[in-house]
C-alpha cells in the first residue's frame, strides 16, 4: 500500500515539528526518515500512523484519504522506539495481542492464532522463548519480538521509530541486516525513523533527509550521499572538510588551487564553499601550485583507513583527510610534517550555509 | 560509528566490591538494634497490651464482650460502612489515576492537590464540615428536612465522611505507579486495534492490578478505624473505634480491649497480605532465567 503525505503542517506550542511536508511512499519499499533531533521525522513518523493529527494537509493510504481515520481504522504496524512490549504478558500472548482484541467476527480460532503466532516467532527466531516475559529479554530480543506483534495483525504498512537506537552497536547492525533481508521477504511498505546516517544509507531503498520540520532531499542512498542535494545533507551524511573561496564562470578558487565547478557557471565572481569529504583529500610531499599547504597534527591509524587531521598553514583551520593504508604507508608521514593537499572531488555551494 | 561494545560484568564488580564502600560493622550494628528496638517497643508492646487485656477474663470473657448487641452492632455499622466506602473509593481512584496519567488537560495539578487534600485536612474538621452542610442547621438542612432525609447522625453520614477521609489512598498509590509506567503500551495496543475496554482491562488493569490491591488494603484498614471524621457525623450510631471509646469511658476494659483486638488482627492481617503483594510484586520484576 502506498502511502501519500501532503503539504502536512503539525505545531507543538510555538514548536513547529512539522512544515508543509509532502511526501510519497511507494508500495513495498523500504523507506528511512533520517534527520538530527528535533527534524521532525518522529512527529512525520506519528502523523502517518495517526497517533498525531496534522494541523493542516492531509495523508493518503493507496490513495484513499485517511486523514481523519483512526489509529485503530489505519491497520498499520508500529514498532515503538522502547518497544512498548506488554510487561505482563508472555512473548506469546504479547504477539497474539493483535489478534485476540479483533472483533468476534474477524477473529482467528484459537487454534489458528497459535499457529500463526508460532510461525511469526520462527520468523523472529525466538522459538523457544514463547514463555518468557519481556523482563527476561535482551535488548535485540525485545526488539523482534515487537516486530512479530505488529506483523501478526498483517498491517499493509509497517512503521518503526527508531528501530535500532537503543541496541549496542554490534545487535545493531546484526538486526538492520536482518530486517533488511525480512523486507525483501515481506515487501511491506515500510518506513523507519533514524538519526543515523549509516544506518539509513545501509538498510533504506530511499532515504528522505529531515531538518527542522522540512523534506531537505529524498533519494536513494546512492544519490543522498553522491550528489546532497544542499550543504546541510552534505554535512549530515558524514565527515566534511570546507573550503571557503569564489567561484567564477564554471571554475571555484580555494587559494592556490583552482577546481571545475561546471554547475555555477554563471556565477560572478561569488562566494562559494566547497564541501570536500575526508577521503576526496589526496596528500602529497610535492608542491605543485595547485595545492594547499598544511601540517599533519594527528595521525590516527586502526582498521583499513588512516585517518589524518591536519592543519592548514595560512588560516589554521582543520582539515581532515582519509587515506587508505598503502597510500599511508607509500607517503611515510609523521606528526608536524609539511605536506601538501588537494582536494579531488568537491561539491561547490554558492551561498555561504553555515553548518 | 563506535567502536566493539563495551560490556561490564556487573557481577564482578559486586564481588570484588571492597568493604570500604559500607559503614563500620558497629555502626550497622547499633543503628539496626535501635530501629528494632523501637519498633518492637511500641508495635509489640501495644499488640501484647491488646490482646492480654482482651482476653484479662478469659476466652468466655473475650467471646461475651464481643457478643454485646453493642458490639455486634458497631461490627456492623463499621462492615457496611467500609463495603461501600472502598469500592467508591476503588472507583474514583482508578478514574483519577487514569484521567491524571493518561492525559494532559488544563487544572490538572489543582486535581492532584485536591486529592491529597484530606491528609492536609484533619479528620475532626472534615466531620465537622459535613456537619455544616448536611445537620440541622447546616445549608442543606432545611431542604433534607423538607424531603425527609437525614445524612448526620445515620450511616449515610458515617460513611460520607470515611469516603472522604480516605480517598486518597488508592488515587495516590496508583499515579505514582502509573507514571512510572507511562502510556506507551495503551498506545501499542491501540495500534494494534483494541478498543478503550479492552486496553483498560488488557492492558491498564493487569499491570497495575497489585499496586490497585495495596491500596484497597490501606483505604480499608483506613476506613475501618477512622474516628475523628466519624465521632463528629456518627451520633447515636457506633462504629468499631468509637464503640471502644465508649466501653473505655463506661470503664468496660474488657470489652474495649476486645473490641480493639479485631481492629488490630485487621491491621495485622492487611500487613501480611501486603507483604505477600510485595513479595509477588518483586517476582513478577525479577523473572528468573
Amino acid at each position: 500500500m502506498s502511502i501519500e503525505v501532503r503539504g502536512v503542517t503539525k505545531t507543538f506550542g510555538k514548536f513547529t515539528a512539522l512544515n508543509n511536508v509532502d511526501l510519497k511512499v511507494e508500495t513495498g519499499e523500504l523507506l528511512a526518515l533520517l534527520g538530527p533531533s528535533g527534524s521532525g521525522k518522529t512527529t512525520l513518523l506519528r502523523v502517518i500512523a495517526g497517533m498525531e493529527t496534522p494541523d493542516t494537509g492531509s495523508v493518503l493510504f493507496a490513495g484513499q484519504d485517511s486523514t481523519l481515520k483512526g489509529v485503530r481504522q489505519r491497520k498499520v504496524g508500529f514498532v515503538f522506539q522502547h518497544y512498548a512490549l506488554f510487561r505482563h504478558m508472555n512473548v506469546f500472548e504479547n504477539i497474539a495481542f493483535g489478534l485476540r482484541v479483533k472483533p468476534r467476527r474477524e477473529r482467528p480460532s484459537k487454534a489458528d492464532i497459535t499457529e500463526k503466532v508460532n510461525n511469526l516467532l520462527k520468523m523472529v527466531q525466538l522459538e523457544g522463548l514463547a514463555n518468557r516475559f519481556p523482563g527476561q529479554l535482551s535488548g535485540g530480543q525485545r526488539q523482534r519480538v515487537a516486530l512479530a506483534r505488529a506483523l501478526a495483525v498483517e498491517p499493509e504498512v509497517l512503521l518503526l521509530d527508531e528501530p535500532f537506537g537503543a541496541l549496542d552497536a554490534r545487535v545493531r547492525k546484526e538486526l538492520r541486516d536482518w530486517l533488511r533481508h525480512l523486507h525483501d521477504d515481506l515487501h511491506i511498505t515500510s518506513v523507519f525513523v533514524t538519526h543515523d546516517q549509516e544506518e539509513a544509507l545501509e538498510v533504506a531503498d530511499r532515504v528522505v533527509v529531515l531538518n527542522k520540520g522540512g523534506i531537505e532531499q529524498i533519494g536513494t542512498p546512492d544519490e543522498v550521499y553522491q550528489h546532497p542535494a544542499n550543504p546541510f545533507v552534505y554535512s549530515f551524511l558524514g565527515n566534511v572538510n570546507l573550503f571557503h573561496g569564489r567561484a567564477n564562470s564554471g571554475q571555484i578558487h580555494l587559494g592556490d588551487v583552482s577546481m571545475d565547478a561546471p554547475e555555477h557557471d554563471t556565477a560572478d565572481d561569488a562566494p562559494a564553499v566547497a564541501y570536500v569529504r575526508p577521503h576526496d583529500i589526496d596528500i602529497s610531499r610535492s608542491k605543485n601550485g595547485q595545492t594547499i599547504e598544511a601540517v599533519v597534527k594527528y595521525i590516527h591509524s586502526v582498521g583499513p583507513s588512516v585517518r589524518l587531521q591536519l592543519e592548514r598553514s595560512d588560516d589554521k583551520s582543520t582539515i581532515d583527510a582519509v587515506l587508505t593504508r598503502e597510500r599511508f604507508s607509500e607517503l611515510d608521514l609523521k606528526t608536524d610534517e609539511v605536506v601538501h593537499v588537494r582536494p579531488q572531488k568537491v561539491q561547490v555551494f554558492l551561498d555561504d550555509y553555515s553548518i | 560509528m563506535s567502536g566493539a561494545p563495551i560490556t561490564i560484568k556487573s557481577k564482578a564488580i559486586e564481588s570484588t566490591r571492597s568493604s570500604h564502600t559500607t559503614e563500620p560493622t558497629w555502626v550497622r550494628v547499633v543503628l539496626t538494634v535501635l530501629a528494632l528496638g523501637i519498633v518492637a517497643f511500641i508495635l509489640v508492646s501495644l499488640l501484647v497490651v491488646i490482646f492480654s487485656e482482651a482476653f484479662s477474663s478469659g476466652w468466655g470473657g473475650y467471646v461475651t464482650a464481643l457478643k454485646d448487641p453493642d458490639s455486634i452492632a458497631s461490627i456492623w455499622v463499621t462492615i457496611t460502612t467500609a463495603a461501600v466506602v472502598v469500592p467508591l473509593n476503588t472507583i474514583f481512584g482508578i478514574c483519577a489515576a487514569w484521567v491524571i496519567t493518561k492525559f494532559e488537560f488544563w487544572g490538572k495539578s489543582l486535581l492532584i492537590t485536591l486529592i491529597d487534600l484530606p491528609f492536609s485536612v484533619s479528620p475532626v474538621i472534615s466531620g465537622l464540615v459535613f456537619v455544616l452542610l448536611f445537620g440541622r442547621e447546616g445549608y442543606f438542612g432545611p431542604y433534607l428536612k423538607e424531603h425527609h432525609l437525614k445524612i448526620i447522625n445515620t450511616e449515610i453520614g458515617v460513611i460520607l465522611a470515611t469516603t472522604f477521609v480516605t480517598f486518597p489512598f488508592v488515587a495516590r498509590e496508583l499515579i505514582a505507579l502509573m507514571q512510572s509506567q507511562g502510556s506507551e503500551e495503551e498506545q501499542a495496543a491501540l495500534v494494534l486495534g483494541a478498543n478503550g475496554w479492552q486496553i483498560f482491562t488488557r492492558i491498564t488493569l493487569p499491570s497495575i492490578k497489585w499496586g490497585l490491591i495495596n491500596g484497597i488494603l490501606i483505604c480499608n484498614a483506613r476506613a475501618m478505624g477512622e474516628f475523628g471524621a466519624v465521632n463528629v457525623v456518627a451520633g447515636i450510631l457506633y462504629t468499631i473505634p468509637l464503640q471502644v471509646d465508649n466501653f473505655n469511658s463506661d470503664n468496660n476494659m474488657t470489652a474495649a480491649f476486645a473490641l480493639s483486638s479485631l481492629l488490630a488482627m485487621l491491621a495485622l492481617v492487611t500487613l501480611v497480605v501486603k507483604k505477600i503483594v510485595e513479595f509477588i510484586t518483586e517476582r513478577h520484576a525479577v523473572q528468573p532465567e
